[in-house]
Parts: C-alpha cells; sequence; structure tokens
C-alpha cells in the first residue's frame, strides 16, 4: 500500500515537474542570449550573430571583438514578434534543394519556432533606428521587460504577437 | 550611278530615323529634381496593420539603398541635421498592400506562398509640396525569408529615386 502510494506520489511529482521546467526554462532570467542582427544596428553587419543583453540601462550587443550599445531610455519602441526558421538553413539548406526526388522541399518542411525583437531608438543627432534581432523562443519577451523596466518605451503590451510568419498567418492580402 | 544616289539618300534617312528617335526620347523625359539630400521618414503603416519588423525592414533597407545609389547625403527621420540642407527631398512612405506569404509554402510548392509589400511612396519638398507620387511594390517569390521582400521594395523605390532626382555634382 505504501509502495503504490509512494509510485503514485513520484508520478505526480514527475508530472508536475515536467510541467513547470520547460516554461520556466522558457521565461529563463536573462544573461546574454544569442541572437542574429537581421539589421538596424550602427556599425554592424546585417545577419550578424552574436549576443544580446540589457546591462545599466544600456541595450549589449556583442558580435566577435566587436559590440554595440544602445541607452534604453533612447528606445522609442520596442516590439516582439514569433516566427519560423527553416531548420536546416544555409549553404547546407541551399544545396539540399537541388536534392533528388524533391527531398529537399521535404527538409523545407522542418521549422524550428523563433522570436523577432523590433527595436526602434534615436541616435545623438535625433535620427531614428530600427533594429531586428531574431532570438531563441521565451527570450524576446524577457528582454523587452527589462527594457521598459529601465526606461524604454513601447507602444504593444503583453505577448509576442504572431509576425509575417510562415506557418500560422493567413494568406489574404489587405488592400485599401 | 542615279541608283547609288538613291540608295545612299534612302540608307541617310534611314540612319537620320534610328538616331532621332532615342533623342528625341531623351528630350521627352522630365527633367529631374535636384535633391542636395534625402531625408527617409519612418514607413506608416496606419490602415494596414502589419508586424512591427516589416514596418522597420524597409525603412532601414531604403536607407542602405539609396547611399548604394549614390545619394551622398540620406538623413534619417528626424535627424536635426537635415533641418539646415538646402533642396532637401522628404521621402514620405504609407503600406497600402501586405501579404505575409509563407516560406514554407514558397519552399515547398515553388508556385504559392509569395510575400509581397505595396508602399505609397512621395516625395516632397521640406513645406510639403509633393514633387512625385508612386506605389512601390516588393515581393519574394522563391528564395529567402519574408523579409525580402522588404529588400525588393527598397531596391525600387531606390531605383524610383535614382530616375527622378539628380544628385549634387552629376546634373
Amino acid at each position: 500500500m505504501t509502495s503504490r502510494t509512494t509510485t503514485v506520489l513520484v508520478g505526480v511529482a514527475s508530472l508536475f515537474a515536467g510541467l513547470v521546467i520547460p516554461v520556466a526554462h522558457a521565461q529563463r532570467a536573462s544573461g546574454p542570449v544569442k541572437v542574429v542582427q537581421l539589421t538596424g544596428l550602427a556599425g554592424v553587419k546585417e545577419n550578424a550573430k552574436g549576443t544580446l543583453s540589457v546591462e545599466n540601462g544600456q541595450l549589449h550587443f556583442v558580435h566577435g571583438k566587436a559590440s554595440s550599445d544602445v541607452s534604453a531610455a533612447s528606445i522609442q519602441d520596442v516590439v516582439t514578434g514569433a516566427d519560423s526558421q527553416r531548420a536546416v538553413g544555409g549553404k547546407i539548406g541551399m544545396m539540399s534543394m537541388a536534392a533528388p526526388y524533391g527531398g529537399g522541399r521535404v527538409l523545407s518542411l522542418f521549422r524550428s519556432k523563433i522570436e523577432t525583437l523590433t527595436v526602434q531608438y534615436r541616435d545623438a543627432d535625433g535620427g531614428l533606428h530600427g533594429a531586428i534581432f531574431t532570438m531563441p523562443v521565451g527570450t524576446a519577451q524577457v528582454i523587452k521587460n527589462e527594457l521598459v523596466a529601465q526606461g524604454a518605451h513601447t507602444t504593444a503590451s503583453g505577448e509576442p504577437t504572431p509576425a509575417a510568419n510562415s506557418s500560422s498567418s493567413p494568406n489574404q492580402e489587405q488592400k485599401q | 550611278m542615279k541608283r547609288v544616289l538613291n540608295a545612299a539618300i534612302g540608307l541617310s534617312v534611314f540612319t537620320l530615323v534610328f538616331s532621332a528617335g532615342p533623342l528625341l526620347a531623351q528630350k521627352n523625359q522630365p527633367a529631374k529634381v535636384k535633391a542636395a539630400a534625402l531625408q527617409v521618414e519612418m514607413i506608416q503603416s496606419d490602415e494596414i496593420k502589419v508586424p512591427a519588423e516589416f514596418q522597420v525592414a524597409p525603412y532601414e533597407n531604403l536607407i542602405r539603398q539609396l547611399e548604394k545609389n549614390g545619394f551622398s547625403h540620406v538623413y534619417r527621420d528626424g535627424d536635426r541635421n537635415a533641418t539646415t540642407v538646402r533642396d532637401l527631398v522628404v521621402l514620405h512612405s504609407t503600406v497600402r498592400g501586405f501579404k505575409a506569404g509563407s516560406e514554407r509554402a514558397r519552399q515547398v510548392t515553388t508556385v504559392s506562398g509569395a510575400t509581397s509589400i505595396t508602399v505609397h511612396c512621395q516625395f516632397t519638398s521640406p513645406d510639403g509640396t509633393s514633387l512625385l507620387e508612386q506605389d512601390v511594390n516588393g515581393k519574394v517569390r522563391f528564395f529567402g525569408g519574408n523579409l525580402k521582400a522588404t529588400y525588393d521594395f527598397a531596391k525600387k523605390a531606390a531605383h524610383v529615386a535614382n530616375e527622378n532626382f539628380s544628385k549634387p555634382g552629376r546634373e
């Protein structure tokens, strides 16, 4: 009897842990987050891989040996979004398109979810910049919250909205 | 002898017609408006809701493409340095159409899933006088992510600017 109760308790605990741990993992505390800077940071090339963190009121992007900072106070808008990308990308993904019997197309079906962080900020002359980052799921909202806490402005609040996502958005053209 | 003369006259008339055509066409082209500098305003999308990255990426790509096309002074939205520039042309852009598309559908089917964005570009003087208005469309049909449509738009918009505005020292 005791053995059965113990087994049930262990099972319930495992189930609970299984439900809670991924959520905690997804909303892990900020530290540097691996991101890809698609465009917009002054002095940083497009599609630059690096790490992003929020420290001392600055959005801090480190790319190789170089780094770029944006003051949270200068941020006019920060928006998160959801997107997806090919699981097999880059040159291998491109080469796979030539695979026989539509093998490359089958690979295109496998996609991984990502999040986007879009930041609009003004430079010292008042010029508006827009930077776009892609990052793992569960990290964009954390960075956004930290930026807002340190003085950044935002027009949108809440959870990430599905962006021009490949799989989930409707393909209806909106016209005037 | 007379036959040779006739042939020579015919040939010269033929040459004249074909060479004068392009020259006349050049004369008919509207004169380019002088633009010492361009200022790009942030893309507006009040009527049609687009994801934030589809508002920001065209703006950044547009600035980059205009600089690539030889406009040495391209100012950003709100740049204080632009206020003192003479012959400044301001580019206002508003999203008129947007189709999100699907990269997955593009790569699997090759015929569906195109992403497209249509932006109304209005070039004005600093006082708001309209100099040129045109709809510019950006598309990605097969290769590349959805944001590549904004790159296509920027290239076309920069081409429109290049065709209609003269840069300093290149009139």
